[in-house]
């Protein structure tokens, strides 16, 4: 029993230790003086961080990063805003239609995406690959998600609360504001968070829909697979992993300020 | 007369009135529907029509560095028959992939759960959060850190060559795809899995244990049968994106890294967008069938509540 216990948390440890590996070595070896990305090990440097933030393409890519994803979190959150209500308050005919489409973009591959909007955006209306097209791609395949997550929360819904604001006279943008919006805005924040990831995380769909002004994960994959400048990709990957771990402390600190209050 | 008709005015005045305020009332239920015309919009552009293109262009025929509309089935049959059925292998080694590193996370990702469902206390939520993080970027990112670790003179090769063995190669082999993808895909199922592990009854173990149950019959008996839920939404998340695969198969396979999301990526480079959305288009079945029968299993609200 003892015995059983031991060996849970010795392997919870380390499945922690396996996955936090990838991350350290590749903060390590950004500072290696060496041209080949890994060991050996010759010496420190900083001219790969330099070269990374004198590279002309390398910090945009981050910066269109982010951009889309805070787009891309916004916007299906408001969608997927709309689809909850509507859906978990009302009945109508094609409900189920509704409901199963809206399931679609994650019940295939993002490949998919990629290659049937590739196909709809530069093939057929022959729009330049951008990050606006990217943006759409990435609304798409979030909605799912968002609408999943508001959904839930609105399922468990008292809306006597809502009543009872209309009948002491509120009006119905005054109980949304007041009744509405802050019993769901955990809910908003889990979309928000979970929709802002799934397009930073993205390398598929952008493959087929970014241009020339990629992607962090778009960049790193089109260098990976020429095999050229990796010292590079390695300071740019160190700089999402802190931005990473950076937020991860905010977000740690926060909470237990928030339980100790 | 004159009062009856006077009535008789009031009562008509009254029934047009219901009658604009019945149609008022009406327009202001449709109103709330607008909600929708977003997200349906959305669908219908981004989804239906660009798939509704693909299945089209996967009837035409590619001709030089153009397509002309003939209306066949050959690239489909293609699939099946072009270099002695490569395509069919490949997808086949696709479908093979995915059920492995869908049964590998899930094995790793497990017991990670249970750990955390059963012994984090108050720091379950720290523990949840130190896991999540490393995947906060995208692991297309995090994959030259493997090649450190697995690569060819990688952390792996120098310990080994450190105790008197040979280095042995795993990077660009299809053992590295799937070892890599397993470690990547963990941690996003410790979610879904942790989330039906809290939701067993406690009450339910403390009964088994009065009757007499071992821990670990428990855990059999009533642990792992109810939290059957979880594991099939975690089956979806892994299983259905693998599918399509090609990143990952690219960087850590190599020429060993074949799949059909590969084979895909490669028709769109070489511009042969019939056959590339025939292999898409049949992909975009399968994998929609897959789902239909997960998400059958799981139900809709056991999906919303893992995320």
């Amino acid at each position: 029993m003892l015995r059983g216990k031991r060996i849970l948390s010795t392997y919870f440890y380390l499945f922690l230790l396996v996955i936090y590996l990838p991350l350290l070595f590749l903060l390590a070896f950004s500072f290696n003086n060496s041209l080949s990305a890994g060991f050996p090990w010759r010496g420190f440097t900083l001219r790969w961080w330099e070269a990374f933030f004198s590279d002309p393409v390398a910090p945009t890519t981050v910066k269109n990063s982010f951009v889309v994803a805070v787009a891309v979190a916004v916007v299906a959150t408001l969608m997927g805003l709309g689809l909850a209500f509507v859906l978990v308050r009302r009945e109508f005919r094609g409900k189920n239609v509704l409901l199963s489409s809206l399931l679609v973009p994650i019940a295939i591959p993002f490949l998919l995406i990629g290659t049937s909007l590739f196909l709809l955006l530069q093939r057929t209306f022959h729009l330049e690959r951008s990050l606006l097209n990217l943006a759409f791609a990435h609304i798409l395949v979030a909605l799912p998600y968002s609408s999943l997550v508001l959904m839930a929360r609105l399922i468990g819904f008292d809306r006597s609360l809502e009543e009872a604001a209309q009948d002491l006279g509120a009006t119905g943008f005054t109980t949304f504001r007041k009744i509405t919006f802050p019993l769901i805005r955990p809910g908003i924040f889990v979309s928000m968070f979970l929709t802002f990831i799934i397009s930073l995380e993205d390398a598929a769909i952008a493959s087929f829909l970014a241009g020339s002004d990629p992607t962090v994960p778009f960049f790193v994959y089109g260098r990976l697979r020429r095999f050229e400048g990796l010292p590079l990709v390695m300071a740019l990957s160190s700089f999402m992993v802190l931005i990473a771990l950076a937020f991860t402390c905010f977000f740690l600190i926060s909470a237990i300020r928030a339980k100790s209050e | 007369m004159k009062p009856n008709g006077k009535k008789l005015e009031l009562k008509e005045d009254t029934t047009i009135r219901e009658r604009v305020l019945n149609i008022f009332r009406k327009m202001k239920k449709l109103g709330y529907y607008w909600r929708l015309f977003p997200a349906v919009f959305w669908l219908v552009v981004f989804l239906a029509l660009p798939l509704s293109v693909m299945f089209i262009y996967s009837l035409w025929t590619k001709v030089g560095y153009d397509m002309i509309p003939t209306w066949t089935l050959q690239n489909y049959l293609d699939i099946f028959v072009r270099k002695e059925g490569l395509y069919l292998r490949l997808l086949l080694k696709s479908l093979g992939m995915s059920a492995a590193v869908t049964l590998g996370s899930i094995a790793l990702a497990y017991p990670v759960a249970y750990y955390i469902s059963t012994r984090g206390g108050k720091y379950k939520y720290v523990l949840l959060a130190l896991i999540m993080t490393p995947y906060l970027v995208s692991w297309v990112i995090l994959i030259l850190g493997w090649r450190m670790i697995i690569g060819h003179n990688g952390l792996v090769n120098i310990l080994l060559m450190g105790v008197g063995l040979e280095p042995v190669k795993l990077w660009k082999t299809w053992m590295a795809v799937i070892l890599v993808l397993i470690i990547s895909w963990a941690p996003w199922l410790v979610l879904p899995i942790f989330v039906s592990l809290e939701k067993i009854d406690r009450t339910l173990l403390e009964a088994g244990a009065d009757l007499g149950a071992s821990p670990s019959e428990n855990f059999r008996k009533i642990t792992l049968p109810l939290s059957v839920p979880g594991l099939l939404v975690a089956t979806f998340f892994v299983m259905i994106p693998t599918f399509g695969e090609f990143v990952a198969p690219v960087i850590a396979g190599g020429a060993s890294g074949a799949t059909i999301g590969t084979a895909i990526e490669e028709a769109f480079k070489r511009m042969n967008y019939p056959f590339g959305s025939a292999m898409s288009f049949l992909l975009v079945g399968i994998a929609l069938i897959t789902s239909f029968v997960l998400i059958r299993k799981t139900g809709l609200r056991t999906l919303m509540e893992s995320l």
